[in-house]
């Protein structure tokens, strides 16, 4: 059995890095005492995985964590706590808590799941993600201009950076969705699915497309999708209505 | 070169709404934000005086630092103060602070540094002075004290540094000697009642009369300074009020300050990113090298419940899974197994805590503490028997026999470990090449010693080139050339050149220069790092930052000469610069142990031996705490020898009036 995690990341919290996020969820799964499992080793390390890698600064409303649990210490829907929670048992919703309690002011759990461990990560399972946006130093008109433009093009050509050189690749077919969703204090908000296969594309590179010369603002991931027998789902839904 | 007071002054409560467009464009962007752990986000008392406690390095290096967590906790706790935290931004930060005219700002909630009474940066090296003037630079406040005006931030500094104020005198309104816990409270109160009058003009000065005021507490303004040509005359005060010296402030018993209580979490990964847990303070083994054993006297342990509280307390609230048992040497704390033990069989921990022990004395690191520390994750090890041969090792009064060692790295191997740290210093007081190269005949022999054990065996060897400090009795010593520092790695890098388990690293020999310019320097050297910070020369303790050529021509262009503050061996009867400042120690005990050291002899631990009255204890009325009247693993300087029977020590210990037990 796992633990299948889905937490938000919002505020001044956007610009921990992404493994400085796994530290942080170590510690606040050591401090519930949620009997997670060692890889074996000189140099044990708790054993955990991620959805897809958030980019430093980005914020997200949708972040996934897989925790493997120590079967013995799981029956049904109920986890039997070690450690400092010594022989509490929890189900998921006071594992929710217990977990928003531990972890710093901006990381929130907003759902949580005892279920069995499937096959394949979730990081290869992910195929978009959803994305909101805001561009500084942009106009609305111009940015709706260029979604528009950008919507009925065929091909879409960005500057990518690959080792030494830099090559034109095509990104339109990575693009789900593309609107405008008003202005925020910053400027322009956009709403977009991008694709996460073959290759993640990131809001960063749509800003160069729909505003040249101007900056992205906040990014915020809201959602990842996967499929599930021929149905495009979120791993999970949120439980709660989301602080931010 | 840069401009003086470049910042204009804001009256914003939170930067945050400017800093937040830059962070993405800066490496790190989280060691900006605050949000640790610990932190408090809404401390802001209007009518409260507020502190702003500056690390003058890197977030990464400071957050650990216990000092500045601690006072900043106590701060907090009182209802007249509250404290935040800065630290200093990293050179891509600082230009895009500089080019948005962002001032230097506290990471808890982002409010400028000028808006706040008292800026105090904590000296934990030498290296760091230039970070010291670029932080009140960027703080929008005049570098020189002089040109401060009434309502301009107090700048003060504290830590093992101050005990040379000299250097800084002319960048900060008020140094603190020794222990923080109490005096922070005195200067508080004073502050409070400056603040509640408005700071009105020609205040200034009176407040700096009032600091002067508190014992602990020096102020360079408040003293003239008296040249004999190159020679030092005399610090003296310049009203009658004012006291000739200053003494160091120390705290009794290290039980009545439990803290950190609240240890900060960091969001992004910092040195020493574990618990810490300071087990005591101070040091009397009386390395004649080591300016924290002679400073920082006597010992105060912590009693064994209270650690195990704050171990157990700490893990539990942080969910770190390393602990540090904090202290100048660890392995020396009454029952120090017992605790290491407690902690690893914690039922809240899982048997998944990890125990570090920094700082280890070879003598005292026994099978059973390696046995202990191996249950969990092994942590690094790292001994620091200082110098490679006997003779060194006597001159030094670091009294630890080469089979002390052997014992301790055989109890290392024979526990799982595959490698272990030693800490060498070269350039020490009449070291030859025979001594220099003994360092590789040791790590060589501990290898050999792995070997029995692991085919994986190595050893680590850290070295630094010896930078004499004050208030010890090396503070007469000329320091090395660099020439001569090279020379001397060299000879370790060829000889060891082919031992692919033995790996080499050392400190750069320029960079002990500098060091060595601050560490002993007068008020005159001043100048110098205001000219080294002009030219750019911030971040010294970073190699790719450092730049000698600087310091030389900071020097040149101040008139002083490297030869005569760095090299030069100094007289019984020349004034110090830092003569002025109590650490305890007498001045003629200092002298007559740099005399025993040249003559070869040896001096004992007083915490188990009776008091040979070096001054840290009887000029302040105050004692060693320590739980056991037993010296770990025998012997008073932990060579397994009992000092009763002097014949059996391998050291002449040298006589002294009033003392027993040392013929």
């Amino acid at each position: 059995m796992r633990l299948r995690i889905r937490f938000s990341k919002l505020g001044k919290v956007r610009f921990v890095g992404h493994r400085d996020v796994a530290r942080i969820m170590e510690r606040a799964l050591r401090r519930c005492g949620i009997p997670v499992t060692y890889s074996e080793g000189f140099s044990p390390r708790l054993r955990m995985s991620f959805g897809l890698a958030l980019p430093t600064c980005y914020e997200s409303e949708a972040e996934y964590l897989d925790v493997p649990l120590n079967p013995d210490l799981v029956q049904d829907q109920t986890v039997f706590c070690t450690g400092w929670g010594q022989g509490e048992a929890h189900n998921p919703t006071e594992l929710q808590d217990a977990l928003n309690k531990a972890l710093p002011n901006g990381f929130d759990v907003v759902a949580l799941t005892i279920e069995p461990k499937s096959k394949g990560s979730l990081q290869e399972a992910v195929l978009s993600c959803g994305w909101s946006f805001d561009i500084v130093g942009a106009q609305t008109d111009g940015v709706q201009n260029a979604i528009e433009t950008a919507l009925n093009s065929s091909v879409i050509e960005v500057d990518r950076k690959k080792k030494n050189e830099i090559v034109r690749e095509d990104i339109r077919h990575g693009i789900h969705e593309l609107r405008l969703d008003g202005e925020s204090e910053r400027g322009p908000l956009v709403v977009a699915e991008l694709s996460a296969k073959p290759r993640v594309i990131r809001p960063s590179e749509l800003v160069d497309v729909l505003a040249p010369g101007a900056e992205l603002g906040v990014a915020k991931r809201t959602h990842q999708w996967i499929e599930t027998d021929g149905q495009r789902i979120e791993p999970l839904t949120p439980s709660n209505s989301i602080t931010t | 070169m840069r401009a003086r007071g470049g910042i204009i002054r804001l009256q914003m409560t939170s930067l945050w709404p400017r800093l937040e467009p830059v962070l993405p464009r800066v490496e790190k962007p989280a060691r900006y934000i605050g949000c640790e752990d610990g932190a408090n986000a809404n401390i802001y008392k209007p009518d409260a005086t507020s502190w702003l406690l500056t690390y003058p390095d890197t977030y990464e290096i400071g957050l650990p630092n216990q000092g500045l967590q601690i006072l900043y906790e106590l701060l907090n706790e009182r209802p007249d103060a509250f404290a935040e935290r800065s630290y200093a931004p990293w050179t891509d930060m600082e230009a895009q602070m500089r080019a948005a005219d962002v001032p230097l700002f506290s990471v808890d909630t982002h409010r400028p540094a000028n808006e706040f009474d008292i800026i105090a940066f904590n000296l934990s090296a030498e290296l760091v002075y230039t970070n010291v003037l670029n932080c009140i630079d960027l703080a929008g406040v005049p570098v020189r004290a002089s040109e401060r005006r009434d309502a301009d931030p107090l700048v003060g500094a504290g830590g093992h540094c101050a005990y040379n104020p000299e250097p800084l005198a002319d960048f900060v309104d008020f140094f603190v000697m020794g222990d923080g816990e109490e005096v922070i409270a005195d200067i508080t109160e004073e502050v409070q009642e400056w603040r509640q009058s408005g700071k009105p003009k020609g205040s200034r000065e009176a407040i700096l009369h009032a600091l002067a005021l508190i014992p602990g507490v020096y102020v360079p303004a408040m003293y003239d300074v008296t040249y004999d040509n190159q020679h030092l005359l005399a610090v003296t005060p310049r009203h009658n009020d004012i006291p000739a010296n200053i003494s160091k402030r120390t705290i009794a018993d290290l039980a009545d300050w439990p803290y950190p209580r609240n240890q900060l979490v960091p969001l992004t990964e910092v040195v020493h990113d574990r618990l810490n847990v300071e087990i005591f303070r101070g040091c009397t083994r009386g390395c004649r090298f080591c300016q924290a054993g002679m400073i920082t006297r006597p010992v105060r342990e912590r009693p064994a419940s209270q650690v195990r509280e704050m171990i157990s307390a700490g893990l539990e609230r942080t969910g770190y899974d390393e602990v540090s048992l904090t202290s100048l040497s660890t392995a020396d704390f009454s029952g120090i197994e017992d605790v290491v033990a407690d902690t690893i069989d914690d039922p809240g921990t899982c048997g998944r805590v990890s125990v570090s022990l920094p700082s280890l004395r070879v003598d005292a690191f026994t099978v059973g503490v390696a046995a202990q520390v191996s249950k969990a994750r092994r942590t690094g090890l790292t001994f620091a028997p200082e110098a490679g041969s006997w003779r060194m090792r006597q001159i030094i009064n670091k009294l630890i026999t080469e089979e002390d060692l052997y014992e301790a790295v055989r109890a290392a191997y024979s526990q799982g470990w595959h490698r272990v740290k030693l800490y060498f210093l070269t350039g020490l007081p009449s070291e030859m090449d025979d001594d220099t190269l003994a360092i590789a005949d040791l790590a060589e022999n501990c290898v050999q010693i792995g070997l029995e054990y692991t085919k994986k065996a190595s050893v680590t060897v850290s070295l630094g080139g010896f930078v004499p400090k004050p208030h010890t009795p090396f503070q007469w010593f000329g320091q090395n050339q660099p020439e001569e520092l090279r020379r001397k790695v060299d000879l370790l890098r060829n000889r060891l050149r082919k031992n692919k388990r033995v790996h080499l690293k050392w400190h750069s020999p320029e960079a002990s220069t500098a060091e060595g310019i601050t560490s002993r320097g007068d008020r005159r050297v001043g100048s110098v790092i205001e000219h080294v910070w002009r030219e750019g020369g911030t971040f010294q303790e970073w190699s790719e930052h450092f730049n000698l050529e600087l310091w030389k021509e900071a020097m040149d262009a101040s008139g002083l000469d490297i030869d005569w503050y760095v090299h030069r061996h100094r007289d019984e009867g020349e004034v110090l610069p830092w003569d002025h400042i109590h650490a305890g120690l007498h001045k003629d005990f200092l002298w007559q142990d740099w005399q025993d050291a040249l003559g070869g002899y040896g001096i004992e631990d007083c915490r188990w031996t009776p008091c040979y009255d070096c001054g840290a204890c009887t000029e302040y009325g105050i004692e060693h705490v320590v739980a056991s009247p037993a010296p770990p693993n025998g012997g008073s300087q932990g060579t397994g020898q009992d000092l009763a029977t002097g014949h059996l020590v391998p050291v002449q210990l040298r006589p002294r009036a009033g003392v027993g037990g040392s013929q």
